[in-house]
């Protein structure tokens, strides 16, 4: 969802990091689509090579990825004439979260990988001797190379570390559904693209296959690897050879120059953890350690089978495995088998399932669930006031259309004031109002919130906040900058308020942005 | 001592009245009948004089003039309207005001009576608190046997405070799952428990949004980076990293 603030605020995180030049390049991709060099050229306005050195940094970070279509018409010749920039939005928005991520790495593993992982973040990838050469040249006592391949390895089995996806993948055009009804084509052809969209599929063909993605090969094994990959062909589905191919135009590059095998953090992994960790803490909240304990033991132990960070219900395990992971760490040993299984109804799995064999599975998605409505219920409260935050519960809860006086008389709101407070809210787009007439002057007002659309301006409302925050915070430092600079310095106290003020607005906005996450990623 | 607390009109809504049996009613006059016979009509409804003079053609002196009479009589009475108070209405006094008019049982004189409904609610908190985890019967049950109200509450009308103060996230709609706190209380039975783990009310958990000042600024929609309204201008800002 690249709201309009969410486009803004991903313009001012690539100004920040690499300037006006390419934040144009990269603004025009996110607020227009994918794009063709040419027409990059056009829209922006700035010469060819200043054009290609922007697309080039963003491809070095992340920021965008590269694809053609395959032409159908036999248009066989000059793929490159077609090649298209995607602005990757999600991706430009990890930049303010690479701290959350240094932070998972240090904690899970160790320092060497927490610096492999820095240089990955700073430099957007990097080969094997590329990592070698930057923990060499940071450490004064030299570093050996199998430690950094140690490193790297560690990161990889984590997850934390991918391989990067193919540069330029063939991605099939859009299929047209072919309607009987003309008029009616064109709408559900869109639809049917909707339902993929053109970024998820040039990722799904751009991503390394499977089983390459998280494992470090050298280029004998990986010839190795290419022989079985033949052996397989006359099973492989169409989606497998795409991928294949776009992987012997990898290996044409790795004989051209040798070990060139890119890495680069893997967000989807990270976002994984927040997510979890997301879930852990709202249960904290509300349920008892117990809950916590069943619930952090079973993400630990089924993370690695989630296919996609949305996922909506927990991986199942039986309550046997379950049992097991939770006294593997010390502040679960003292739960029974009975407490798990008590945990487990509080996490809402049925209380039916009796047998230890039985596989539990943990609705995550109503956890998320409840957290966004949390976060939107504090925004009104504090907003509008107790008596909205009565109204507005009731009707998230309801989901459908209630009139003025039932919403009065169920909160408890007088009758004169609660037009106004709904009025208010509606004004502001945080509820949705429907006009029923009964006779030519009496008319009463239905109102509902509608969460879909709500959810977004909300998500909205937050990026244009964390656009403000980053903004204040960079006014902050120039002010900081140009007392310390002339005559007159800063006294003692007013450089501690500076540097407090500082510290709030930086926390504030990593607060928030896990606000971000929890509406955009989760 | 809350002012709701002795008070028992309201709480049962239409309750009808034996007409005096020395009725005054044959001393009349023309107007009188017909404005009593037409208030009378709209049972507990009410009517409002401009609505009688409408129905009636009655010129407003005659009207005004009749109406007093008619109340000096005890043949009708005014009553306030929650809808519309500053609009006169008059219900015979046989008839007590409809819910719709009076608002029900939570209204006095036309007003929310949020004195006595925040009492109650309290009071309900506390129960619920002190037992962990309650049926609505249990509740109203303690209420009875604690003799704090000299009024009769209905199992509806505890249910109603009961809601608002599940909306008011004091305390948490539960089902009984028949296991561990919920023993003595049948599966699948509506309960309610505090909504806080420890037992401690709490307030709800400001969010990350609502606890800077965009979060909760009313001028968020007219603030741009360059515009009049903005971050590195903004009052809110300055009042809020001015500690
Ligand atoms: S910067 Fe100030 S004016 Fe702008 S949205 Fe935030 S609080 Fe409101």
């Amino acid at each position: 969802m690249a709201t309009p603030y969410g486009i803004k605020l991903a313009v001012h995180l690539i100004t920040n990091h690499f300037g006006n030049l390419v934040a144009k390049v990269c603004e025009n991709l996110l607020r227009r689509g994918p794009l063709t060099l040419q027409q990059v050229i056009r829209y922006t306005e700035l010469t060819p090579q200043q054009v290609k050195n922007s697309l080039l940094i963003l491809i070095q970070h992340n920021c965008i990825q590269a694809f053609s279509f395959e032409s159908q018409g036999g248009f066989g010749d000059g793929p490159k004439a077609n090649t298209q920039y995607l602005a990757l939005f999600g991706n430009i928005l990890h930049r303010m979260r690479f701290p959350k991520f240094l932070e998972i790495v240090s904690r899970e593993l160790d320092q060497e990988c927490k610096e492999l992982l820095e240089g990955l973040l700073q430099n957007g990838r990097l080969t094997l001797v590329q990592m070698v050469e930057r923990a060499k040249s940071k450490r004064k006592d030299g570093c050996r190379e199998d430690v950094v391949q140690e490193g790297l390895t560690k990161l990889l089995a984590a997850h934390f570390v991918e391989r990067c996806p193919a540069p330029e993948p063939l991605v099939p055009e859009p299929v047209k559904v072919e309607t009987t009804s003309k008029k009616r084509g064109a709408k559900s052809a869109k639809i049917n693209e909707e339902s993929e969209t053109i970024e998820q599929r040039v990722l799904a063909a751009a991503g390394p296959m499977e089983a390459q993605r998280f494992s470090m090969i050298t280029n004998t094994e990986f010839d190795v690897n290419g022989e079985t990959s033949t052996d397989d062909s006359p099973s492989l589905i169409v989606g497998e050879k795409r991928k294949r191919d776009s992987l012997e135009l990898d290996r044409e590059s790795t004989a051209e120059e040798g070990e060139v095998v890119l890495w680069r953090a893997n967000f989807e992994e990270f976002l994984r953890r927040l997510r979890h960790m997301a879930c852990i803490e709202n249960v904290r909240a509300s349920l008892d350690d117990g809950a916590v304990k069943v619930l952090k033991a079973k993400l630990d132990a089924t993370r690695g089978l989630e296919k996609k960070v949305k996922t909506e219900k927990s991986v199942p395990l039986s309550l046997d495995n379950i049992f097991e992971e939770v006294i593997k760490s010390e502040e679960g040993r003292v739960m029974t088998l009975d407490d798990v299984r008590a945990s487990l109804v509080q996490l809402g799995c049925p209380a039916s399932a009796r047998g230890t064999a039985d596989s539990y599975s943990i609705d995550l998605k109503k956890i998320i669930e409840s957290a966004q409505n949390d976060e939107v219920e504090s925004i009104v409260l504090k907003r509008y006031g107790r008596d909205a935050y009565r109204i507005f519960r009731l009707l998230s809860k309801n989901g459908r259309l209630v009139e003025t006086d039932k919403i009065s008389d169920t909160t408890f709101v007088e009758k004169k004031d609660a037009p106004k407070i709904l009025y208010k809210m509606w004004k502001d787009e945080y509820l949705h109002m429907e006009k029923l007439v009964l006779a030519p002057n009496r008319n009463i007002l239905l109102w509902k919130v509608n969460k879909r659309p709500l959810w977004e301006h909300v998500l909205d409302e937050m990026f244009h906040a964390a656009l403000n925050l980053s903004l204040r915070a960079a006014y902050e430092w120039d002010k900081e900058k140009e007392v310390i600079n002339p005559l007159e310095a800063m006294t003692k106290e007013e450089r501690q308020k500076q540097k407090n003020i500082r510290i709030l607005l930086d926390s504030s906005l990593l607060k928030l942005d896990d606000a971000i996450m929890l509406f955009h990623n989760f | 001592m809350s002012a709701g607390m002795n008070r028992s009109q309201g709480l049962s809504s239409l309750k009808r009245k034996q007409p005096d049996s020395k009725s005054p009613i044959e001393s009349l006059t023309e107007h009188e009948r017909i404005l009593y016979n037409l208030i009378r009509s709209k049972q507990d409804m009410a009517i409002w004089t401009r609505d009688m003079k409408r129905e009636t053609n009655i010129p407003d002196n005659v009207l005004n003039k009749s109406l007093k009479s008619l109340q000096a009589k005890k043949l009708i009475k005014e009553v306030v309207t929650i809808q519309n108070k500053g609009r006169k209405h008059y219900i015979a006094t046989e008839f007590e005001p409809s819910k719709e008019i009076t608002g029900g049982a939570w209204y006095v004189e036309g007003s929310l009576d949020t004195e006595f409904i925040n009492f109650l609610k309290k009071h309900c908190v506390k129960i619920i608190y002190e037992q962990k985890i309650v049926t609505l019967e249990e509740i109203l049950d303690t209420i009875r046997r604690s003799r704090a109200f000299n009024v009769e509450f209905t199992t509806q009308q505890i249910e109603e405070i009961v809601n608002a103060l599940v909306l008011d996230n004091e305390i948490l709609e539960v089902k009984s799952t028949g296991m561990g706190e919920f023993n003595s209380i049948p599966i699948g039975k509506v309960c309610y428990r505090c909504a806080s783990k420890a037992g401690l009310k709490a307030e709800p958990k400001i969010g990350a949004m609502a606890s800077i000042p965009c979060g909760v600024c009313p001028q968020i929609s007219l603030c741009t980076p360059d515009g009049i309204i903005s971050p590195t201008t903004c009052v809110y800002y300055t009042k809020w990293l001015d500690f």
